[in-house]
């Protein structure tokens, strides 16, 4: 028994401690997902930020040379050679009109990247003519040369209104052929507003320089489907090259950044498109970063992450054996107890079958006797009267042989009380209610105990109406009658009385039946099954007519007590319910 | 003068001229104006000529086109091939004449008013020339070099005439502007007045 509830209280912390050990993993587990999805958020984050910085700080440089170069372009517009070239049909003299205007452009060395902007550097420059063609310069070196098929990339289907950025290619074809970032500004007649040319220069592209890389930053430019980005081998360049001409192919998002593997390590790319509108073809700036610091992050963080949870199962462990413990001395002492009540309940349960069965074994038995009994008396009761009918024995034989006969009907009365008991007792008594006139029983009993022989000298007295209807099935409502009269006789002293009073109260009737004679003391339970008086008496009862009296009254829907005893006074009180109230229910 | 008394037809008539949309200026100021590449007089003006006269040689007097108020006086020469033109200049400061167009390319290089000489250019071959200034690039003359002695410039309204003519066959032409030209073949008879207007 104590093992098993050891057991069951074993198995209760057993699985306390794996559902603590559950949530403690999946706290763990969701904690290490939400960490990580935020530190490669936080990664792509900051590195599109840095994307975006190193963009807006080319962005300002190219604004700066940019805005330089429309100024120049107006200020050439407004030579009036150079109006005059175009106008007067001298394409011819343009070139060396502009030359002077242009030189500086020309000369000197190239600049560091950082100056690139203030300091104009251009690699060639070429004029458009009305059509957006460009106008063959008549000497190719003080223009800057281009082969044919780089010069002619320089055109434009129309004259621009506005600056235009554009990328080309020089050598073409050759692969990892260098890449010019050409500006085609317009130029305005002054006289009418009007775009009468465009000059593009070519510059070697805008880089910055390697101090803001604090990563390993690549950089290139995207044009034409082609990468150029010098950092990577040219296999590399032309599968990146492919993938990007489908990212960009695929969604109409100027800017944009996808994952990529390059030589087996993880890096983020970004584009962006650096001539949005431009009449020259479309060209991205892309940035490659490696995603590699940012995974070491990420692997520091989950080992972080891993050892805090570590940490934090052991300290789940710990606390989930503690609290086991905790949780389950209560479930342990009530387990004990409810061990403790289970055993009680299974003996009372026991008890009480046995009572039960005792209980129907006693009215059983009582049934039993009864009918056994029943068949002798009446045999004896017979030839008793057979024997008193016969002549011709002494007159005292026929004294003893009439007593005899009255004690075989005092038996038969007690047997039948104790087989109406018995069948009370086992709960097979039926009552049919009908109206029961309660004056005419008392009458009628009345009448029977004056006419017995022993009757002692009693006066009685009535108070009651003619036909008081009472509910009950009149042999039973008889018996109770009876047995209080008989017990008012019996009890009684020589000369005392005997008063027997009835009236409705409310929806009962009510009988009482007080005699003269000694009382009961109180601590006497005289309606208890074969009751027994204390005090000796020269009378004597079988000690089963109250006990079946205040049974029947009560399966009546009354009731019997005792309401007064002393001073040479005793009554009892028997409540029957009035049949009116039976008939209205009805 | 028998040349004189053979060459004695007269034409006259008149040019339909562009509307004006600007105020009446005084007569004999009118400038020149580029709109849509195309350069004109302001307020319009023609030039009429005969054109298929068979040269002949003719001491030719020199023209002028001044700058002064940094405007070309006149803003357009009509000219016999040949002729010498000057560019005094009667403006307080530096002028740089110069014409890149086909029919005459040349550069006067800078020059103040005292300079002397006055520089001057022969123009030799007919068609249309633009003078610009180098220093000024708003300032736009034009000398239209013709093939022919007779031409007259008509006044505002279009009206115009031109006498002493030889008779013959020739083609009469109106200039209207860069991009306009307007011609009619004509039989001219020695003492006739002919009338031609252009529509």
């Amino acid at each position: 028994m104590s093992a098993q509830r050891n057991e069951s209280v074993a198995s209760f912390r057993a699985r306390l401690f794996t559902a603590i050990m559950i949530i403690v993993a999946t706290l763990m587990a969701l904690g290490l997902y939400l960490a990580q999805r935020k530190v490669a958020a936080d990664a792509e984050q900051n590195l599109q930020q840095n994307f975006q910085a190193e963009l807006s700080s080319l962005h300002r440089l190219e604004e700066l040379r940019n805005t330089a170069l429309a100024e120049r372009c107006n200020k050439l517009a407004a030579k009036p050679r150079i109006h005059a070239a175009i106008e007067d049909d001298a394409l011819d003299l343009l070139y060396p009109s502009a030359k002077d205007e242009l030189r500086d452009l020309m000369e000197g060395e190239e600049p560091p990247p950082q100056r690139a902007a203030e300091w104009l550097h251009a690699r060639f420059y070429r004029f458009l003519d009305s059509t957006g063609a460009v106008i063959k310069p008549p000497n190719t070196y003080e223009v800057g040369q281009l082969d044919t098929q780089t010069e002619a990339q320089l055109s434009l289907n129309e004259l621009p209104e506005t600056q235009q950025i554009g990328y080309i290619e020089e050598n073409a074809g050759a692969g990892g052929g260098a890449l010019d970032e050409v500006i085609a500004s317009p130029i305005f007649s002054t006289e009418t507003g009007d775009v009468i040319s465009a000059l593009v220069i070519g510059f070697t592209p805008l880089e910055l320089g390697e101090k803001h890389t604090d990563v390993a930053m690549k950089s290139g430019v995207w044009v034409n489907g082609q990468l150029y980005l010098p950092s990577f081998p040219l296999s590399t360049q032309a599968s990146l090259s492919e993938k990007i001409a489908n990212a960009i192919g695929s969604s109409d998002r100027e800017q944009d950044n996808f994952r990529i593997n390059v030589d087996g390590a993880s890096q983020l790319l970004f584009y962006k498109r650096l001539n949005p509108g431009s009449l020259f073809p479309p060209a991205y700036r892309i940035y490659v970063y490696p995603l590699a610091y940012s995974m070491a992050q990420l692997r520091r963080l989950r080992w972080q992450i891993g050892g805090a949870g570590a940490l934090l199962l052991l300290g789940g462990f710990v606390a989930s054996h503690l609290v086991a413990r905790r949780f389950s001395a209560p479930v342990q002492k009530l387990a004990l107890d409810s061990e403790e009540n289970r055993a009680q309940r299974r003996r009372a349960e026991a008890a009480l079958a046995s009572t039960a069965q005792e209980l129907e074994r006693s009215s059983r038995y009582s049934a039993d006797a009864s009918h056994q009994l029943k068949s002798p008396v009446t045999v004896l009761r017979v030839c008793l009267e057979a024997l008193l009918a016969r002549e011709g024995f002494k007159p005292e034989v026929y004294e003893q042989l009439s007593v005899m006969l009255h004690q075989t009907h005092r038996l038969t009365g007690v047997i039948d009380d104790l087989l109406l008991l018995s069948r009370m007792d086992a709960g097979h008594l039926q009552i049919a209610s009908t109206p029961v006139n309660l004056s005419q029983i008392v009458d009628e009993w009345l009448d029977d105990l004056s006419a017995l022989p022993d009757s002692p000298d009693v006066k009685i007295e009535k108070e009651f109406a003619a036909n008081l209807f009472v509910a009950g099935e009149k042999r039973y409502t008889s018996l109770i009658v009876q047995n209080l009269l008989e017990n008012a006789r019996k009890y009684n002293r020589s000369g005392g009385r005997i008063r027997v009073s009835a009236h409705g109260k409310a929806s009962d009737v009510v009988l009482t039946i007080g005699n003269t004679g000694r009382t009961i003391p109180s601590d006497e339970n005289i309606f208890e099954r074969f009751h027994h008086r204390s005090t000796p008496s020269a009378v004597s009862g079988h000690g089963i007519g109250l006990n079946l009296a205040r049974e029947l009254a009560r399966l009546h829907g009354g009731d019997l007590r005792l309401i007064r005893s002393g001073d040479d006074w005793t009554e009892f009180e028997v409540r029957f319910r009035a049949a009116d109230s039976v008939n209205g229910a009805a | 003068m028998p040349v004189a008394l053979l060459a004695s037809a007269v034409v006259e008539g008149r040019v339909e001229l562009p509307k004006s949309h600007s105020a009446p200026v005084q007569a004999k100021r009118y400038e020149i104006v580029t709109r849509a590449g195309v350069l004109s007089t302001q307020p319009p003006l023609a030039v009429v000529y005969l054109e298929g006269v068979s040269s002949r040689p003719v001491s030719l007097s020199t023209k002028e086109v001044a700058q002064k108020d940094l405007t070309f006086i006149p803003a357009l020469l009509p000219i016999q091939v040949g002729t010498k033109v000057a560019f005094p200049n009667f403006d307080d400061t530096y002028h740089n004449i110069f014409s890149y167009s086909p029919a005459k390319r040349f550069d006067l290089g800078r020059y103040r008013p005292e300079e002397r000489p006055v520089p001057t250019q022969v123009f030799d071959k007919p068609g249309l020339v633009t003078l610009r200034c180098d220093i000024h690039e708003h300032m736009r003359g034009l000398i239209l070099v013709l093939n022919t002695p007779y031409f007259v410039m008509t006044d505002t309204e279009g009206h115009f005439r031109l006498s002493g003519l030889p008779a013959g066959r020739y083609t009469l032409k109106a200039w209207i502007d860069s991009r306009t030209t307007r011609e009619k073949p004509i039989e001219l008879r020695n003492g006739q007045t002919l009338h031609i207007d252009f529509p």
